[in-house]
């Protein structure tokens, strides 16, 4: 695992993006945007779903609306990321936070999966209500829990 | 002017706390002051990007162009006070990087269009669920089209006053 880092550590592509005067902000701005939509639309449905907001509307109809936009914004994300990434792997791969944001963004999927093909399954019985069940309130409150965290370690990676 | 107020800020007893990154609790008000401003641009984003779209004819929603106004606008004006308040603070902490530099002052400048647009939108639909539509579409999707172009531009500059723009004092 190491060595490859190593090796694409050496590459001419992540030279490129580590000495290039533009390459390295344009890709930070083009991920901070993707992140915010990222965010600000899961939010949206994390707190439905923990029956904070819009509770005269259904979950379906506000998940309908925002999870494009999620998954959209998450793949050029994760696109973007991937870049920033590839331009110094070595130096990524050693900050914690940037371990712990990766094992915070699998948490996340879990918890989505979980939320998907378990808790969802009786969504015809409280898919109108205006406070669903525990269980769904608790996969709203996680799931906005671990984007939050990993915005912060996304953040905090700057910083050492 | 702005120059001064940089200097008084540089000088100031909140700069020091917040610059100093010699204790874990000073040095975690800047990252973290990041992470909230990140969440309120978050909030604002999908807000004004919602609603630009659907006047720009994309059926983004089942709400009326009223409804959607009336559901957003708590939470801009939410998102705009963290943004204010976590923006003040890294300002504060690093003075000289924001006021004076032109990628900031064009980032407030951009900031204060897109939210006399949004305020826009919400003032004339309250009086007229139909205003922005018939004779005033053309207007309506300038201004949609405009707003979403800064809010891009915002976030790019934001990001962008780390690189560009500084003012050589």
């Amino acid at each position: 695992m190491w060595d490859v880092l190593t090796w694409i550590d050496s590459t001419q592509f992540a030279e490129t993006i580590r000495v290039s005067l533009w390459m390295f902000p344009a890709l930070e701005i083009a991920h901070v945007a993707a992140i915010a939509i990222v965010l600000g639309s899961i939010a949206r449905v994390d707190l439905r779903l923990a029956g904070l907001v819009s509770r005269d509307r259904s979950i379906s109809e506000i998940s309908h609306e925002m999870l494009p936009w999620t998954w959209i914004s998450f793949g050029l994300a994760t696109l973007f990321g991937v870049l920033l990434f590839l331009g110094q792997p070595v130096r990524y791969a050693e900050i914690a936070f940037f371990d712990v944001k990766m094992l915070l963004i699998a948490l996340a999927g879990v918890n989505m999966l979980v939320f998907e093909y378990v808790t969802r399954k009786g969504v015809g019985r409280w898919d109108r209500a205006p406070i669903p069940p525990v269980q769904v309130r608790i996969a709203g409150g996680l799931s906005l829990a671990f984007w939050i965290s990993v915005l912060v370690c996304g953040r905090l990676i700057g910083f050492v | 002017m702005l120059q001064e107020l940089s200097d008084w800020l540089a000088q100031s007893q909140l700069n020091e706390l917040f610059s100093d990154t010699t204790r874990l609790e000073t040095w975690l008000i800047i990252p973290l002051s990041q992470s909230l401003h990140i969440l309120g641009i978050a909030i604002v984003m999908i807000a004004v990007g919602m609603l630009n779209l659907q006047l720009l004819g994309f059926r983004v929603t089942r709400q009326s162009f009223a409804e959607h106004t009336a559901q957003w606008m708590p939470w801009i004006w939410i998102a705009m006070a963290i943004l204010l308040v976590t923006g003040v603070v890294q300002t504060i902490a690093e003075p000289t990087r924001e006021i004076m530099n032109y990628t900031f002052r064009i980032k407030m400048i951009m900031l204060a269009i897109v939210l006399a647009i949004t305020v826009a939108y919400r003032r004339q639909v309250k009086k007229d669920p139909n205003y922005w539509s018939g004779e005033r579409q053309g207007l309506a999707y300038s201004l949609a089209s405009l707003s979403l172009v800064l809010w891009f531009g915002i976030v790019a500059a934001g990001r962008l006053v780390a690189y560009v723009g500084g003012i050589e004092a």
